[in-house]
């Protein structure tokens, strides 16, 4: 268990998903990765029924890196969020607990695809679906051997801009920035950069991501605006038809 | 020591005039033999027989002369021996006594050879001989004494780093080294002697009882490959703590394993590795190919 990042991948103008995934899949094993069969995170949100006070919001999520482990967060609306780490039994006391918390169904989102090896590190190249839709791609890597990110964000953002070829900034990644709370409710002087890395980390910034992506699931719905993935997928799809018909 | 050798010589002398009174007793005397022969025979078996008595009470006296040592002696190493179950092997404390004898004379004659041959002006050879190198080659330092390898440990003190010493096998050292929050290393010591190290990550399970596993990621083997270079590098069986605290030393310098690139190309990542080899004098990192290029 080693640090990891998430990083949402920009799909370059006229280029599907599928396509950059390919792109990205020829780079890495060109750099010399080896393919280690498949990966699955999956992320369900529960709500609390109304009659049981202010609502809260329970993510309850899976990892094929840890299969032994169901992941939830809960969320009491005013910003708190407590994760918790059990086994896999945690899914059926979830569907024993249908009167307190509802499934919503149309949020269940998911990304997979490969899994690469790139001697101590991890690749995940997955593509983000909802509800069958895709919304955009996900690229996680993972340092095994290293438990803090200061050590060895270096070495992390050398291999990325080695298979994206674009360069990444300095900074560390905005989770890993963010002030740590204490038990006392001060600020702690140390950054989550300087902590040893936990798998809870990874299951949060999925979180934060899948949230990021269902909120541009919104977004256009509500203000009918263009932007965000899917609709710069389906520019880029017509494009590539009407090229088709040209030849 | 002189008063317990001179009650076991006389331990010994009673021992061969019992032997005598008994052999002239078991010869007896002829039966044809006049009176005065008999009466010979008498007075001679009873001056043994003083003689044996007198003997008896010398070596009662010597022994009360005798004191209990205050300390137990120090037998190092060799009272493990006596935890040797293989009868074939039961015998080797005789041989050892034997050999240490035969060592110490050696020991001895060669001083006064070389005594001997020091007045002679004539010299063949430039070597410088002095009296101080005569005691330095009779340090070794594969057996020392474990107080001597327990405060030589405690004086190794780096910063990010923790040493938890422990002795899974018998006298000898096993160092758990733990770098910043980088790396574990376990140091197998024979006395001060650098024997095994064995290195994994931060967060694998170092367990003393076995060593010979190796890590699960790739940097730390190639790093383990590295120590054990760098093992026989400094390895000075002259100067055996030196040795050990350079050693140390530049084992610490890997607290900075993901941290430093590569001195010569510039780059983190080489094969995925990061620079996994430190420069013996300067520290300095290099990855495993840019290091004789």
């Amino acid at each position: 268990m080693g640090v990891t990042v998430l990083l949402p991948y920009q799909i370059p103008e006229g280029k599907t998903g599928a396509q950059a995934i390919d792109y990205l899949t020829k780079r890495l094993l060109a750099l010399g990765a080896i393919h280690t069969g498949q990966f699955l995170v999956d992320c369900e949100t529960y709500i609390s029924t109304p009659q049981h006070g202010p609502a809260k919001t329970v993510h309850v999520l899976h990892d094929s890196e840890y299969p032994a482990s169901t992941f939830s967060i809960l969320d009491n609306g005013a910003g708190k969020q407590i994760p918790l780490v059990a086994d896999n039994l945690f899914d059926l006391l979830m569907l024993k607990m249908t009167s307190v918390y509802t499934s919503k169904k149309q949020t269940k989102i998911e990304s997979k695809g490969a899994r690469f090896e790139y001697g101590d590190f991890l690749i995940k190249l997955g593509s983000v679906t909802m509800m069958e839709n895709f919304k955009g791609i996900l690229i996680e890597i993972e340092y095994r051997p290293c438990v803090v990110l200061s050590y060895c964000w270096e070495m992390i953002r050398e291999t990325l801009q080695g298979f994206l070829g674009m360069p990444i900034a300095k900074e560390y990644p905005a989770y890993f920035s963010q002030q740590i709370m204490n038990t006392m409710g001060q600020q702690q002087i140390h950054t989550k950069q300087n902590e040893v890395y936990e798998p809870i980390d990874t299951i949060n910034q999925y979180l934060e991501s899948f949230t990021n992506y269902r909120k541009q699931n919104v977004l256009p719905v509500a203000g009918g605006a263009t932007g965000g993935a899917s609709s710069a997928q389906n520019a880029a799809a017509n494009m590539q038809g009407g090229n088709q018909r040209m030849r | 020591m002189e008063k317990l050798n001179s009650t076991l010589g006389a331990v010994r002398s009673l021992r061969s005039s019992v032997r005598q009174c008994f052999e002239q007793l078991a010869d007896g005397t002829n039966a044809e033999l006049a009176e005065d022969s008999r009466t010979k025979f008498l007075l001679k078996f009873q001056e043994n027989f003083n003689n044996m008595n007198a003997q008896l009470r010398e070596v009662e006296s010597l022994i009360n002369g005798l004191q209990a040592p205050q300390t137990p002696y120090c037998l190092g190493q060799t009272t493990y021996l006596a935890q040797e179950t293989a009868p074939e092997r039961q015998a080797l404390y005789s041989q050892l006594v034997n050999s240490y004898k035969w060592i110490d004379k050696v020991h001895d004659h060669s001083f006064l050879a070389f005594n001997n041959l020091n007045q002679n002006n004539l010299r063949r050879s430039y070597v410088y001989c002095s009296q101080k190198r005569v005691r330095i080659p009779f340090t070794s330092c594969n057996n020392f004494d474990p107080d001597h390898t327990d405060k030589l440990l405690s004086e190794i003190n780096l910063p990010l780093t923790s040493y938890q010493v422990c002795r899974p096998f018998g006298s000898n050292v096993v160092v758990i080294v733990t770098i910043s929050r980088v790396l574990k290393a376990a140091i197998v010591c024979k006395g001060v002697l650098i024997e095994w190290v064995t290195v994994k990550g931060f967060d694998e399970t170092l367990d003393p009882d076995d060593l010979w596993a190796e890590s699960r990621y790739e940097v730390f083997r190639k790093v383990q490959e590295h120590t054990h270079i760098a093992m026989l590098h400094f390895f000075s069986p002259t100067l055996p703590d030196l040795a050990i605290k350079s050693y140390m030393t530049w084992l610490h310098s890997y607290s900075k394993l993901f941290l430093e690139a590569c001195k010569r190309c510039g780059k983190f990542v080489s094969n995925g590795l990061p620079p996994t080899w430190r420069d013996l004098r300067t520290l300095e990192p290099f990855h495993e190919e840019c290091r004789n290029c």
